[in-house]
């Protein structure tokens, strides 16, 4: 039963539940605390033990019923309907067969006429059929499934494969041979023989496509998100959109859990008398050091412009797509949006799901791009509040269509904030090429970067809050 | 804790019923957490919408158990000196100025200074021993005889600093007390926290608990709540009351209705001599079930097609 637990783990990686070794531990003393008799509570048990957010929880339930599914293959029907079938035919002997016995003794008379299938009906696996053995059954699919390597399947042009391996590890060629020798001696009894080897082929094709669905779907999964993370953002499909959200989401939250808001210790407010009388001891009472109540905390803001204009609209949904994210993890972020003039979207974002705030914001401020102007803009709704403990990040291309740069607007930003962070989508190469006002707008920022794929974003992000740190 | 000590733990089915003896009908999942907490000696870390019971799991552990409820309150600034331990430092300040005295009588007749800081050193730590050392909830906890039960509220609430601190006394029970040492609980306590998601909590706390999530509970499983806290009402009111509740759930609403509130709405319709559910008694009580001017806005409008199906019922 460890074995099987330690699968079900593997089963539960697979799909993004984090599980360490120790909470595998966990898992174990907590199963056999339980016991493995009553299914519902095993389920609750290793839930408890297993999920850390009702996320996991959903995940980790859904793989336990697929995991310990254990149904038992049912091979009753093959006889039957085969039986069915042959009954509507002009019965072979005077009285129409009926039940097992009766199928056994017309194969062992048939069996002395073709060798092949003597040697089949001498194998456990057609004892196992003919008696409908299920239990020995599934242990047989089991082990063939071990000897087949199985738990490896990782692709989904594998399953054939897989399947003859294990009819092999069963040993299927006995019952094969005999389908092909009562083919050749135009035996009658060939439609019930081919009707057991085909319900077993079908329960082995089953069984692979459930391993399958098990190991494969968590890794191929896991292999989307890279391809998905690598991608540049502008090539990805729409399709795609709805799982970049996730990824981005799954992003930005790993970043918010890392930007904590950190207290520091001030040398000024109340006195904290304790601390301070505690330390003074030593000294008879005389108070040498002093401690102080408050702390102040820093409390980062963040400001976000994004560039929706033409020239980088492929890319703004996705920038859009993160502020959007950003905003909803972090909780001071103002967003503000612009192509020929800008404005704030927070509340857009506030009030809207994803899709429809990103299409509303474009759809309000798409246009031709003029930077010196929406500058004009921004400084007018925000520079007041931007202070020492302000972030600003801008989303654009900085290409401005030979208009007026404001620089100067750019510098008192740069001026009075903790940090501009610059992320351009264009190379670094292009930046400053044609009507590109990049160069020029890097001095003033704190920190520039090329952006186009979710990596790179993520990267950069990561980078940004290790110097905060 | 040892299981011998407590036999109203010894099986799941024993927690659950001991359980309902006191008026908390729980799930077979919550019952299956505290077997589990107790068999493993793990803190378990309730999470769920607000008024699920999560605080009321705690207590009425601690009444099963017959041990007393230590509670912490989580807030932002909590510190250790409120949670942990602090030093009576008025105390120590006052019996050094008092024992000055004490001193030159100690001391005297001793020959120089090496013989006199010997014989203070015969005296060891007086100022830092456990007499002036004053247990917060936390020290608290480990130093009952009897085991106790200990309520880290709202852990959401605290700073991540608060959360490492945790960390210690969660997996093995022990708080470190720098001028002491380690501080051992003989009986380890059974460590309820609870918090409402309003930040994530950090993966090394959530991987030394048990997770429990308590939704809200099924018609049936709230209807048994009632029928336990507010035995005096009657059938039918009980059923469209829930039923009406849990219609409610499913609207749009700021803040959906949790069992507290449903207890509530139940005592308040009990004390108006309802006896089923009409339109102007849904409407006048109806800031008992919710909480925001919205939300009722929102239930008022949809409150005639929510209650004719109800009462053909």
């Amino acid at each position: 039963m460890q074995s099987g637990l330690t699968g079900f783990i593997r089963l539960l990686r697979s799909h993004d539940v984090r599980v360490s070794p120790a909470e595998t531990l966990d898992a174990m003393s907590a199963a056999s605390a339980l016991g493995y008799a009553d299914r519902e509570r095993l389920r609750n048990g290793l839930a408890l033990t297993l999920a850390k957010t009702p996320h996991e929880e959903a995940v980790l339930l859904r793989c336990f019923d697929q995991y310990f599914s254990g149904q038992l293959p049912d091979f009753s029907a093959a006889g039957e309907t085969t039986m069915d079938s042959e009954a509507t035919e002009p019965p072979l002997s005077a009285e129409p067969p009926a039940g097992k016995d009766n199928t056994r003794d017309m194969l062992e008379a048939a069996a002395t006429e073709v060798p092949a299938l003597d040697r089949a009906l001498q194998s456990d696996l057609m004892r196992q059929l003919l008696d409908n053995d299920r239990a020995q059954l599934s242990l047989a699919l089991g082990q063939a499934a071990a000897e087949a390597g199985l738990g490896n399947i990782r692709l989904f042009t594998q399953k054939g494969q897989y399947t003859r391996r294990m009819l092999d590890a069963l040993g299927e060629e006995v019952l094969r041979d005999a389908v092909v020798a009562l083919e050749q001696a135009d035996n009658p009894l060939l439609e019930l023989v081919r009707g057991y080897r085909d319900t077993l082929r079908e329960q082995v094709r089953e069984y692979v496509a459930r391993e399958y669905l098990i190991q494969a779907e968590g890794h191929n999964r896991q292999f989307k998100d890279e391809i998905l993370a690598g991608t540049r953002l502008n090539n990805l499909e729409h399709r795609y959109l709805h799982e970049v959200h996730e990824l981005v989401r799954k992003m930005a939250r790993k970043l918010a859990a890392r930007h904590s808001r950190k207290p520091r210790t001030q040398k000024r407010g109340r006195l904290d008398m304790g601390r301070t009388l505690r330390r003074g001891i030593p000294h008879d009472g005389v108070m040498f050091h002093t401690y102080w109540r408050r702390q102040r905390r820093d409390k980062a803001q963040v400001l976000a412009i994004c560039d929706v204009s033409g020239s980088v609209a492929s890319y703004a949904r996705f920038l859009l797509m993160f502020l959007y994210s950003l905003q909803d993890v972090l909780p001071r972020v103002r967003s503000f949006a612009f192509s020929s003039h800008l404005g704030e979207v927070s509340d857009l974002f506030r009030e809207h799901p994803v899709e429809k705030a990103v299409e509303l914001v474009n759809w309000r401020y798409g246009g031709a791009t003029d930077y010196g102007s929406s500058l004009l803009d921004f400084a007018a709704l925000a520079l007041d509040d931007i202070n020492s403990s302000t972030t600003v990040i801008i989303l654009g291309d900085a290409r401005n269509n030979g208009g007026d740069p404001k620089l100067e607007i750019m510098q008192s930003i740069y001026q009075r904030s903790r940090r501009v962070i610059w992320l351009n989508p264009e190379s670094r190469r292009a930046w400053g090429t044609g009507d590109s006002e990049m160069l020029r707008y890097q001095s003033a920022c704190h920190f520039t970067a090329e952006c186009n794929t979710l990596k790179q974003l993520e990267r950069i992000v990561d980078q940004l809050l290790k110097q905060t740190a | 804790m040892n299981i011998q000590d407590f036999p109203q733990l010894s099986s799941i089915e024993r927690i659950a019923q001991g359980f309902e003896a006191l008026g908390y009908i729980c799930s077979p999942k919550i019952a299956t957490a505290v077997y589990l907490a107790f068999q493993l000696r793990k803190p378990i870390l309730v999470e769920g919408p607000p008024g699920v019971g999560k605080t009321e799991l705690a207590k009425t552990s601690a009444e099963l158990l017959g041990v007393p409820l230590i509670r912490l309150q989580c807030y932002e600034g909590l510190d250790e000196a409120k949670a942990l331990y602090e030093w009576k430092y008025g105390k120590q300040l006052l019996y050094t100025q008092v024992l000055k005295e004490k001193l030159g009588d100690l001391l005297h007749g001793a020959k120089d200074l090496a013989e006199s800081v010997e014989r203070l050193h015969q005296f060891g730590d007086i100022f830092y021993s456990e007499d002036f050392l004053e247990p917060r909830p936390l020290l608290k906890a480990m130093q009952q005889e009897r085991g106790a039960v200990l309520l880290i509220d709202e852990v959401d609430k605290s700073d991540y600093e608060f959360e490492s601190l945790l960390l210690e006394i969660l997996s093995d029970y022990q708080v470190s007390i720098p001028e002491i040492g380690t501080v051992r609980a003989d009986v380890s306590p059974m460590v309820f926290l609870t918090s409402n998601n309003s930040r994530d909590i950090s993966d090394a706390l959530k991987r030394r608990c048990l997770h429990l999530y308590i939704p809200f509970p099924s018609v049936e499983l709230e209807e048994r709540i009632v029928l336990s806290r507010v035995p005096d009402i009657n059938e039918t009111l009980r059923h469209q009351l829930v039923e009406f509740v849990h219609a409610l759930r499913d609207l749009d609403l700021k803040k959906a209705p949790a069992i507290s509130e449903t207890l509530d709405w139940a005592r308040s319709l009990l004390l108006l001599h309802a006896d089923h559910l009409e339109e102007d008694l849904v409407r006048g009580t109806l800031n008992v079930l919710l909480k925001f001017e919205d939300d009722i806005r929102n239930a008022e409008s949809d409150l005639t097609s929510l209650l004719p199906a109800r009462a053909a019922s």
